[in-house]
């Protein structure tokens, strides 16, 4: 094999997992590089300032402070959801009916771009969420659960306006209980019209839904059979969505009420009872611990590991908040196997980066550069969802990343706010800052010679020595370089 | 594709064992085998329809009343088939490709599939580019046919997805296939600066670092295959003149690229290209009717531009898909999740006709159609027929081949 190059496999961390004490509380302060990572992983990273505040605490008292988080009521609203609904305020159902065919075609196209211009709008404004919040905790679960439970928007009738609802449902029970989680996003507006449950009758099941469930949300193939997936469909039959208003209600007589034998016991279920039967299954709490660790810890997790948090999701009936809270204090996550050990997706990469240079609010550019490294919020890729891990790091995604760096740096938006400003004129002292504070001083000594030189002009006759003159070309220079190293593509 | 996730759960224990097989039968395998005739200067584009076409609608049994009993609203009507014969006939939106057949380009092989059918998306496209129906491998089948083909390990370019992610099929351990969403995508802006530009390829081989990751390997060789690879594409294509109008679609845009790729002659084995998606829960056949109907259209526009640079002999083309649909519609005029299927194999040597079994409507799996063809053959008939290469490694077994190349 060639040197370093692996791409297929096992990604779980060298070395052991300390099975006995991996999940026991750290009792120890955390430094700024643990104070980092928890920001990091906890949410979308620090500003040197957030660091600051964390350094020097001990880790149970930080991480209180991330799971018990603020009311954030007074976060900005989005500006731009549009609803269809107003559609029928504007005509009314008659008026909608007796269009021509030419008024319908030209009205659809107008409504096409309504939508397009208000999620634009609203992956602007979560963005800008995720980079101002003082809970970032929930909007990283928010997050993943976005990943998680996918849905995405403007295809098969999913309107910006439901969009927006399965977002705040999210944000809802982002440390809610997964099992109420589950049943809450099964009858969402978005979920039911993106996995055609909306259309699944007694007469006519569709399984979509049934099946997505049971693979990818709650327990993982080869944990049921394809009857099971018959079965469950037919449970779930009558569920509706009305149009333009996205009310979503139950159709009585479109439900199939005969009984359905699924995971082993039969009765008359309906969609909750599914979702309770499946919380019953332990395949259920290791499918969520993997999922869980996967976020929070390394990817791969001993099965040991795994176990350890199904039993916590399992004793505290699947309450997220007690089972995150005890991932973030234990001492495997403080662990070197688990320190940088996972992959950022774009948009940590892209909101980490604004937030440890400091500026103060995502730039437009950031859409163009997030669809560019793979991920467009409200648009998952399939029911899957976002890919992780390796699968972010082809040649096209990290030239995409590396690019928006070299954009970010040289853009207007750096002016005011960025503390790059205020780094002294001197290489030694500026190569200092940059790495600590980008980097967390995760960079090798010849790294570091190489950038000192970078920024005073040594070794090489393209640059002149630094001077006032070039001294701001020159820090961000250095700065993209910094944090062209790799380290800064791992949370 | 999510590998990761994969792993997650019951299969930990297995992964190893399969793990610890694989490397066994690498190391038994790593004396250079004799190449088989042919392979030389060929390419194979593979084309995945992504999310499980529809072959009753795509090639269209508009002589078996059955299909348009079971099919009320989604039939296509007989007027409009477009008839191989009195049984078979394509969607009526592929009449380029019709056309292609007519001429004898294109083999259509019918009841594709594998035992134990899956019904999962991510499974069985797993299963289709792992080649593995019956266990968990981490490589597909094109890399591990790019590892054991003795190419020059200092080509960027010996296999080039061209999307913005890499696909299993093209994941082996020893070479890299990069990833490429389009021509224009794949340039790093640091690199019109000779110092940052210089700066960047020192600064990504960080060898003391004071921590370990498992990505980081992989991080550092991506950045700098990023950085060489974007480097070289431009220069080593710039050369090719398109001769062909490709539909302002993906794929065809994919296509010209590919095309371009071949005719640069950079030493390219296989090159991989998506379209999609074909998972037609509902209102089939205006979504399949669009998709088929670009498909159909960009494969004459690659033909085209080949044959205008003598190149259309040295390209074979396969498609593929996870799975067929099923066979009765659903309440919603589409169709959910089915098994087997057919799939073309276009250019290159490609003996035209239709092969395998035609689809049996009466006699069904639970409702979808039976296979009758491995998709196993049909790897094993592309990597000894068209490829040179012998195919009992790279498909863990030995399968029928088909005489259609």
């Amino acid at each position: 094999m060639q040197s370093g190059l692996d791409i297929a496999g096992v990604q779980r961390p060298a070395g052991t997992l300390e099975a006995g004490t991996a999940l026991l509380p750290y009792e120890r302060a955390l430094d700024a590089r643990l104070a980092a990572h928890l920001l990091r992983r906890a949410g979308f990273g620090g500003t040197p300032d957030d660091i600051r505040r964390l350094t020097g605490m001990a880790a149970g008292e930080a991480v209180e402070s991330l799971v018990r988080f603020p009311s954030t009521s007074a976060l900005s609203a989005p500006q731009d959801v549009y609803d269809p609904a107003s559609l029928l305020s504007q005509y009314g159902f008659g008026a909608l009916r007796s269009l021509t065919a030419d008024a319908r075609r030209q009205l659809l196209m107008q409504v096409r771009r309504d939508e397009v211009r208000s999620i634009l709008s609203l992956q602007l404004w979560w963005l800008d969420r995720m980079l101002a919040t003082a809970a970032p905790l929930q909007e990283k679960m928010a997050f993943f659960l976005h990943g998680h439970f996918t849905t995405a928007a403007i295809q098969k009738g999913v309107s910006p306006a439901m969009v927006y609802a399965q977002n705040q449902l999210f944000r809802q029970y982002a440390l809610g209980n997964l099992r109420d989680l589950t049943r809450a996003v099964s009858k969402d507006a978005a979920m039911l019209l993106y996995l055609d449950n909306a259309t699944n009758v007694a007469s006519h099941p569709n399984e979509n839904y049934a099946r997505e469930l049971m693979e990818l949300f709650t327990l993982g193939v080869d944990h049921y059979t394809e009857d099971d997936v018959r079965e469950s469909a037919r449970a779930w039959t009558g569920w509706r969505v009305q149009r333009f208003t996205g009310q979503t209600f139950f159709a009585a007589q479109l439900h199939d009420n005969g009984s359905k034998l699924f995971l082993g016991k039969s009765g008359n279920f309906d969609g909750d009872a599914i979702v309770n039967l499946i919380f019953e299954q332990a395949q259920c709490a290791r499918f969520f611990a993997g999922k869980l660790l996967s976020l929070f810890v390394y990817d791969d997790p001993e099965p040991e590991l795994l176990d350890g948090v199904a039993g916590l999701l399992r004793r505290h009936d699947y309450e997220l908040a007690p089972v995150v809270s005890a991932i973030l204090r234990s001492n495997v996550f403080y662990s070197p196997r688990a320190y940088r050990a996972l992959v950022k997706s774009p948009v940590e990469f892209v909101v980490g980066t604004y937030k440890t240079l400091g500026v103060e609010q995502i730039d437009r550019s950031a859409l163009p550069a997030l669809r560019a490294m793979g991920q467009i919020l409200f648009y998952p890729p399939n029911v899957a969802g976002w890919p992780d891990g390796e699968n972010w790091l082809t040649s096209q995604m990290m030239i995409a990343r590396q690019n928006f760096l070299a954009g970010l740096v040289n853009a207007q938006v750096m002016g005011a706010s960025s503390w790059l400003g205020e780094i002294p004129m001197d290489p030694a002292q500026a190569t200092h800052a940059l790495v600590t504070t980008l980097l967390q001083d995760d960079a090798s000594p010849a790294s570091y010679a190489q950038l000192k030189a970078y920024l005073s002009g040594e070794g090489t006759s393209a640059l002149a020595m630094l001077g006032a003159e070039n001294f701001q070309e020159r820090i961000h220079g250095a700065a993209y370089l910094t944090m062209a190293m790799p380290a800064y593509q791992l949370a | 594709m999510k590998r990761g996730n994969f792993l997650v759960g019951a299969l930990s224990g297995i992964t190893v064992v399969a793990n610890a097989d694989h490397i066994f039968a690498r190391a038994l395998a790593a004396t250079p085998l004799p190449g088989l005739p042919g392979g030389e200067n060929r390419c194979l584009v593979l084309v995945n329809l992504q999310g499980g076409n529809d072959g009753l609608n795509c090639i269209v049994p508009h002589g078996n009343a059955d299909y348009y009993r079971v099919r009320p609203s989604l039939a296509i009507p007989q007027s409009q088939v477009l008839a191989i014969d009195a049984q078979l006939g394509f969607n009526p939106n592929m009449t380029s490709f019709k056309a292609m057949y007519d001429k004898g380009m294109v083999a259509v092989v019918q009841g594709i599939g594998y035992p134990n059918p899956d019904h999962s998306h991510f499974r069985s496209t797993e299963i289709w580019q792992t080649a593995a129906p019956d266990r968990y491998e981490h490589t597909g089948w094109i890399g591990r046919y790019l590892d054991d083909a003795g190419l020059p390990q200092d080509n960027l370019f010996n296999g080039v997805s061209l999307a913005p992610i890499l696909p299993e099929v093209m994941v082996g351990t020893k070479i890299d296939v990069p990833a490429i969403a389009s021509e224009a995508a794949y340039g790093l802006a640091v690199d019109r600066n000779a110092t940052t530009r210089q700066a960047f390829a020192s600064l990504v081989h960080d060898e003391r670092l004071p921590f370990s990751s498992p990505y980081l390997p992989h991080v550092m060789e991506i950045e700098d295959r990023s950085q060489r690879g974007s480097e070289e594409l431009p220069r080593l294509i710039a050369g090719y003149t398109t001769n062909a109008s490709y539909p302002a679609t993906a794929l065809g845009r994919s296509l010209a690229l590919a095309a371009q790729i071949v005719g640069s002659n950079i030493g390219t084995k296989v090159i991989y290209v998506q379209h999609g998606s074909f998972d037609t829960h509902v209102n089939q056949v205006a979504v399949q009717n669009r998709l088929l109907g670009e498909f159909s259209d960009a494969m004459k526009a690659f033909y085209d531009d080949l044959a205008a640079h003598g190149n259309d002999r040295r390209v074979l083309t396969m498609t593929f898909s996870e799975f067929g649909r099923r066979i009765e519609e659903n309440g919603s005029r589409g169709t959910d999740h089915g098994e087997a299927s057919p799939l073309f194999l276009i250019g290159g040597g490609t003996k035209g006709g239709t092969y395998g079994t035609a689809p049996d409507l009466s006699s069904t799996s639970m409702g979808n159609i039976r296979f009758t063809t491995d998709f196993r053959s049909v790897y094993a008939t592309v990597l000894e027929r068209w490829l040179g290469r012998p195919s009992q490694h790279v498909l863990n077994g030995t399968f029928d081949q088909i005489a259609l190349l």
